[in-house]
């Protein structure tokens, strides 16, 4: 089987490539000065020192709560639906997955157009309210627009994996359960939800990742002041031309993540050994 | 022996795939020459660009651009184009760093048309590198249903009227919103003076703390405002006509402070090398027919005469917007800044937009 | 029974989250005026446009042509590259799976802005090559994490068996191991399609060029109401869901008739879930 063995050669050498060097060429610029301009770089950790003003605080601390609601909301709806889902007999449960997961392969930025449409300030829900002879309520351009965007692109991620962890519980520990004495709720929070958490962190992980970095949700629906870390790195990037801070946020961005992503999986590890 | 075998078909299996994609894109890539131009988004009548295709037997790469800063990154991070359309005080800074190459106006006979006016401003005085493509002001467009004419005293501090919090919309573009806030405290909108700077960053900070939710918006804002979503918003003078158009309420003020006269103006780049065809478009647009066609399309000023005198006597009757003036000793043209001013400029600007 | 209604109902409000967005832009990509609010009378005028508009057009063909390639390349090079690693070293193993990991746990942003300063440290010129790249790059991994775990559990003395018996490297690779992992290598295919298709972050930091895919045409078209892009989301919508039916229902007609397996249902979730699994 040696012969295979050097099949992993192309790839090595296109990841060193593509993905190792593009990040050293990102922690390069974060701790650099002097922009595109490799030749009269100078080292400097100014960018780093930059961040702390609390105007950048706030931004990092504003896209961490905008994550956190919309993963909890996220959370509850989805695994309440996911949790629905599994009533149903086997036909109807792929049946209601996969309508479950057609969204997602329908284009996010054409998804958020729509609701724009829905939202704006003569939307259509704003017509329909006043049909119904209710006050128009301003929508679009505010936190409730995005977040709303948000759960809508995110709540598939959600679903999935809590649907896949909850139809890989043997039915015959809930008769235990029950058997045993203990009451539906007892039944539900420590035999299905505590067999359900790879899902939920699954769930958590995809969605918090996607949610912590987007910019195009936020911008289309907020406006251009809607100001969270992806929004930051983009207009860095794109309009103001300060690739070296932009890329020293991005650092910060890439190393919170990373934390989180393994605190996850320890929370994982340990409810796993538990059992 | 064999494994080399098996690692030549792999590879084989490759260069196959890639040989497809040379296919795939070359495809596009006949001998027909190419113009690459770069412009601000919804500011032609597409129409024309295959029209001069078809006339001058090329192909136009025509790509868009939401501000002079993003087109300024875009080429800085090593992007080519044969024409660009930025403003004044851009192209100044292009001049200033041998971006352009300076136009041959025998090869625009069209450039009879323009308004002598619109001509030989401070950042290239004798129109050696630009050809005026639009131009106009910025201002602020009121709802005459909702704004109290009483207040439009108040010149750009109607903007920080508490009666108007949470209805107006401000213009994401850094110069603009700073021009705003100096014109408001009086101060030169080209100014050095990093107090003045303060004070402005200061004046949009507690703007968005006393107006709030105060929305930047970009082009969003001329659907928004044709729907009458919002009393106050600045604009520029071109998006004002062409949004008084559509919706009747609206009124365009250029406050008494004065405001930014700007001008947009066609260039030729130093990466240029099919320079003949590139002045070939630069006439077509300054075409009567042409002209108009775009002006009318997007509600822009056009420099041309002929074309202007038809859109304002017909498409924009009666609106002041499309016919802005120009003239009073308040307004200013923006200048080029230095690299220190406009790192400062842009870290506040950040500031700003990030704000809560 | 009563349970079930409640359940029901619960499933009937969510999805009707997931797809009044999705009803109300195809209802209105039929209306005659420019209006998102107003249905005016029947038309067609938006799918003319929209066939007419060469920018769409182009960007169509950017998004279907750059799926394919991605989805072939990177397959090749992601299944290649699953083989060999299930015959690795320990170490060398961990090195790859985790280097492997890093484009699917950073945020698009950080490897997009990574991607867009490589190219242009390179001095590469922006456009079609660029975005199939980047395409390829975000997209095999996903192709190894859904191979490798069948080329894992693979029984390693098949392919011996098979060269023992005068089979050559390559046939034994096509004949036997392939086979083997066809259920890993279709989850891989969609995934890697999915993915690049939907992409918009990535491809609107390393294009250039005038070269743009779907996703990067509507973000500069949505700041003006264009019913254009209603037309477009229809037609788009219309074929995803053909295509997701075709892949869900042939294989059922087909296992029927010959008892083969293929993608399902199922198979589609489990593909979907190990997209989370990383």
């Amino acid at each position: 089987m040696k012969y295979f063995v050097k099949l992993v050669r192309p790839y090595l050498i296109w990841s060193i490539v593509i993905v190792i060097i593009p990040l050293l060429l990102i922690v390069l610029y974060s701790v650099t000065t002097g922009g595109n301009d490799l030749i009269n770089i100078q080292f400097t950790l100014d960018n780093f020192k930059k961040m702390a003003e609390p105007i950048y605080v706030a931004v990092f601390l504003k896209s961490f709560r905008l994550g956190l609601i919309s993963v909890g909301i996220c959370l509850v709806i989805g695994y309440i639906l996911a949790y629905l889902i599994t009533f149903f007999s086997e036909k109807v449960q792929n049946l209601l997955i996969l309508f479950v997961t057609i969204p997602m392969w329908i284009n996010t930025l054409l998804r958020t157009y729509a609701w724009i449409s829905l939202l704006s300030d003569n939307g259509i829900i704003n017509s329909v309210l006043e049909m119904l002879g209710m006050e128009p309520v301003a929508m679009m351009y505010t936190d409730f627009a995005v977040i709303l965007g948000l759960i809508s692109d995110l709540l598939p991620f959600m679903v999935i994996p809590i649907h896949t962890s909850l139809c890989k519980i043997d039915h015959s520990l809930h008769e235990a359960a029950m058997d045993l004495g203990a009451n539906p709720f007892q039944t539900f929070w420590r035999v299905t939800f505590k067999l359900s958490t790879p899902g939920v962190l699954n769930g958590i992980i995809m969605t918090f990742l996607l949610s912590i970095s987007t910019f195009v949700i936020p911008k289309l629906l907020g406006g251009g002041q809607y100001m969270l870390i992806g929004n930051l790195i983009e207009n860095l990037f794109i309009s103001v031309g300060d690739w070296n801070f932009g890329s020293a946020i991005s650092v910060i961005l890439a190393f919170i993540i990373l934390i989180a992503i393994t605190c996850m999986k320890r929370i994982d590890k340990e409810t796993g050994e538990e059992e | 022996m064999i494994h080399k075998q098996l690692r030549k078909r792999i590879w084989g299996g490759f260069s196959a795939a890639l040989l497809l994609t040379g296919l795939l894109t070359g495809c596009g890539a006949s001998s027909k020459p190419t113009l690459k131009v770069y412009s601000w988004g919804e500011y032609i009548d597409t129409s024309l660009l295959t029209e001069f295709e078809h006339e001058y037997n090329c192909n136009v790469i025509y790509e868009t651009f939401d501000s002079n800063e993003s087109m300024y990154t875009k080429i800085q991070s090593g992007e080519t184009y044969d024409i660009l359309v930025p403003s004044d005080y851009m192209i100044e800074r292009l001049i200033k760093e041998d971006r352009l190459q300076p136009i041959d106006w025998s090869l625009l006979p069209n450039a009879d048309g323009i308004d002598p006016e619109v001509m030989g401003k401070e950042f290239d005085p004798d129109n050696t590198y630009s050809v005026p493509f639009f131009y106009g002001t910025v201002g602020i467009l009121y709802d005459t249903t909702i704004v109290d004419e009483a207040d439009l005293q108040d010149g750009w501090e109607l903007l920080r009227n508490e009666k108007y919090a949470g209805d107006i919309y401000m213009y994401d573009s850094e110069r603009d919103s700073f021009m705003v806030a100096l014109k408001a405290l009086g101060y030169s909108m080209n100014t050095t003076d990093t107090d003045e700077i303060d004070e402005a960053y200061e004046w949009l900070i507690e703007q968005r703390e006393q107006m709030a939710p105060v929305v930047y918006a970009g082009d969003d804002v001329i659907d928004n405002m044709i729907s009458g979503n919002k009393a106050l918003a600045v604009v520029y003078s071109g998006d004002a006509a062409y949004i008084m158009a559509e919706n009747e309420d609206l009124r365009y003020l250029e406050p008494k402070e004065g405001t930014n006269v700007w001008e947009d103006a066609m260039v030729i780049t130093d990466d240029c090398t099919e320079v003949e065809l590139a002045h070939a478009y630069i006439n077509f647009m300054l075409d009567e027919e042409h002209a108009y066609a775009n002006t009318v399309e997007v509600g822009y000023t056009s420099p041309v005469i002929e074309a202007r005198t038809r859109a304002a006597e017909n498409d924009f009757a009666g609106l002041n917007a499309y016919l802005p003036d120009a003239t009073r000793a308040q307004d200013e043209v923006f200048r080029y800044q230095e690299q220190e001013t406009k790192e400062y400029f842009s870290e506040l600007w950040t500031k700003v937009k990030a704000a809560n | 029974m009563k349970k079930k209604i409640g359940a029901g109902l619960y499933i009937a409000v969510c999805f009707l989250f997931f797809y009044l967005p999705i009803v109300v832009t195809m209802m209105y990509s039929f209306n005659s005026s420019k209006s998102l609010t107003k249905f005016e009378s029947f038309s067609l005028r938006w799918y003319e446009n929209l066939f007419t508009s060469s920018d769409i057009m182009n960007a169509v063909w950017v998004s279907v042509s750059i799926a394919i390639l991605a989805t072939a390349i990177s397959t090749v090079l992601g299944t290649v590259t699953a083989i060999g690693l299930s015959k690795s070293r320990r170490v060398l193993k961990e090195i790859i799976i985790n280097v492997n990991n890093i484009p699917i746990m950073n945020p698009d942003i950080v490897t997009a802005i990574g991607l867009m300063i490589l190219f242009s440290s390179l001095k590469m010129d922006k456009g079609y090559i660029t975005m199939l790249i980047a395409h390829v790059a975000f997209c095999t991994p996903y192709v190894i994490t859904s191979v490798y775990p069948k080329a894992r559990g693979m029984d390693p003395n098949l392919a011996n068996a098979a060269m023992d018996l005068g089979a050559t490297p390559f046939q034994a690779l096509t004949k036997v191991i392939l086979p083997m992992l066809r259920e890993g290598i279709y989850a891989g295919i969609l995934l890697a399609f999915t993915m690049s298709f939907d992409d918009f972050v990535i491809s609107y930091f390393v294009t250039g060029n005038g070269v743009s895919n779907i996703s990067i045409i509507v973000y500069n078209m949505t700041k003006r109401t264009n019913p254009t892009i209603n037309a477009l989301s229809t037609l788009v919508i219309l074929v995803i869901v053909i295509t997701l039916i075709l892949v869900n229902v042939i294989p059922m007609i087909l296992r029927k008739k010959q008892g083969a397996t293929s993608l399902s249902i199922n198979e589609n979730n489990r593909i979907l879930q190990e997209e989370e699994m990383l």
